[in-house]
């Protein structure tokens, strides 16, 4: 045997299963949305999944609605997230293990972590009642309409909650790898506290910054569980509205569901090719200060 | 000082506050509006939920199930894979590589429905290999960084000298490999497992709700008016894999002083 075959034949047993399940769901998905492959047969022409949907303005108010909230929980996880893993890495060690309590989040599952914001947010929620006593509110109606309002609000809460951990875990594992000397000797010649996080600190840990922001934004922009039980019907994101022609409408919505997931699966590999390539250059930028 | 102590105290009141409220909660479902505290504590629904211990422990177990042979099908799945990507150079590695991860990156509901569909024709649907596989493609690309990782930690000589001095090929994998990996399948299992045992819509999707899960049977409370019931739940979901990762810490801890290792 080659030394090539060999590779593959070890690389065989990730190869196999990618393509018989990932490979071939994806394939599925694209030959649904064209209305191939269907339970019942598809009396649309090949691509009039498409046409209805790109014709429909729902799927544009949806997707603006899911990139919206993608982004901003996103940016404000990994600002967070970097912000508070920066400040408890300069602690005394024996308070940096306070950063235990952070991983609460992580363990709960999405549900949960939507559940607690809608104890907290709701207008009968916990904040309210703290604005309440402090007799900044009169009663549950003047609180704003922080869920269900129509902004995504809720959802951006719950997924900063959740994600924020998440940033952390990743920065601190790069922090521990980092020269303490590097900030003295910046800080030796005159550099301002911000100066040395800005310039010394935060390129270093871009690379793990990058990483995190384009999974972070990936995910919240396909994700389920959290638009599903605190989102709002009108403007939803395109999983829910998936859901919602996949599940509970006639099977000749299927394909147009399909269209949706495609067009989904579609613009997250031209972000991750486009952002990656973006990050490559501003690194080499950094680099050469 | 004075900043390390507002540090302190912004971390708890973000990350443990609100269990704290969850507890008082789950102790008094007479709270309400706009009480900043509970009034009375009753055991409502302690007794409800130990009424229902056959129910809820068969979707605890049936989670704990599916997650753990999930964690166990991504090792065998990575464990080869992860020495080639971290031993050998090769044209289209990094290609390989990238091509890899994009389960965990593409949204997963893209490829999960499109293969419900595939799993209904096979039979796979509505039943534990189908939630099994479609966890596995989902996360198996933590356990390949990990293992990635443990594997770029130590040199290849380890195996090499193992070789020289006649194991097999079964051996080095059980006597070198696995005890050097070992942190690094720690961490990788922990992350699939974590995300295998929380997840709702895959497990919704797939299983139908014949197959039983925990987040399956939270959701209904979650979405309801039982507050308090719903968060004795969310703290009864805390409670299994923390208890968890306590135990194998422990095992681990104990193990590596056996075999003389240093973490």
């Amino acid at each position: 045997m080659t030394s090539r075959s060999v590779i593959l034949l070890k690389l065989s047993p990730l190869l196999v299963p990618f393509t018989v399940i990932f490979t071939t769901g994806v394939f599925l998905t694209i030959l649904q949305s064209l209305g191939l492959f269907m339970p019942i047969p598809f009396e649309g022409r090949l691509f009039s999944s498409y046409a209805a949907l790109f014709r429909g303005s729902w799927f544009y108010v949806n997707l603006g609605f899911s990139l919206y909230c993608a982004f901003v929980s996103a940016v404000l996880s990994v600002v967070l997230g970097t912000f508070l893993s920066y400040v408890i890495w300069r602690l005394p060690p024996g308070m940096q293990k306070l950063s235990v309590v952070s991983k609460v989040p992580l363990i709960l599952p999405h549900i949960a972590v939507a559940f607690i914001v809608l104890m907290f947010f709701a207008r009968t929620g916990y904040v309210s009642s703290v604005l309440n006593h402090l007799g900044m509110i009169e009663s549950s109606s003047d609180f704003p309409a922080i869920l269900f309002g129509g902004n995504g609000l809720g959802i951006i809460l719950a997924y900063v909650y959740k994600e924020t951990p998440f940033v952390m875990l990743l920065v601190t594992f790069m922090l521990k790898k980092y020269d303490h000397r590097q900030i003295e000797t910046a800080r030796m010649l005159g550099a301002t506290k911000r100066t040395t996080f800005f310039r010394i600190v935060l390129p270093f840990l871009l690379p793990v910054i990058n990483t995190s922001f384009i999974i972070l934004f990936l995910y919240s922009f396909g994700a389920f569980d959290i638009p599903f039980m605190i989102g709002e019907s009108h403007p939803s994101m395109l999983s829910i509205q998936v859901y919602n022609l996949y599940f509970k409408r006639d099977l000749i919505n299927r394909p147009q569901a399909m269209a949706i997931l495609v067009v989904m699966f579609a613009f997250s590999l031209v972000f991750i090719y486009l952002y990656s390539r973006i990050a490559q250059r501003i690194d080499i930028r950094f680099r050469k200060i | 000082m004075t900043k390390n102590i507002v540090l302190s105290i912004l971390l708890i009141a973000l990350f443990v506050f609100p269990l704290v409220v969850l507890f008082f909660y789950a102790l008094s479902p007479g709270w309400r509006y706009p009480d900043l505290w509970p009034t009375a504590l009753r055991l409502d629904s302690l007794r409800y939920v130990a009424s229902q211990r056959a129910k809820l422990s068969l979707s605890l177990l049936s989670s704990f199930q599916y997650s753990l042979i999930t964690v166990l099908c991504t090792f065998c799945m990575c464990l080869l894979p992860a020495s080639v990507f971290a031993r050998v150079e090769f044209r289209g590695k990094r290609i390989l590589e990238s091509l890899a991860l994009a389960p965990a990156l593409v949204p997963a509901i893209t490829f999960s429905v499109g293969i419900h569909y595939f799993f209904i024709k096979i039979g796979a649907a509505d039943r534990l290999i189908g939630i099994v596989a479609v966890l596995t493609i989902f996360s198996y690309p933590y356990m390949l960084r990990s293992l990635v990782a443990g594997f770029l930690a130590y040199g290849a000589e380890y195996d090499l000298c193992a070789r020289n001095l006649g194991a097999s090929l079964l051996m080095r994998v059980f006597r070198v490999d696995i005890p050097l990996l070992l942190p690094s399948i720690v961490a990788g299992s922990t992350v699939v497992f974590l995300v295998a045992f929380s997840e709702y819509f895959l497990v919704f999707l797939i299983g139908g709700g014949t197959v039983p899960s925990y987040t399956g049977y939270l959701f209904p409370f979650l979405n309801s008016s039982e507050r308090s019931i719903a968060s004795l739940l969310t703290i009864i979901f805390m409670v299994i894999p923390i208890s968890l990762f306590f135990t194998i810490d422990r095992v681990l801890e104990h193990a590596y002083h056996r075999w003389g290792m240093t973490t």
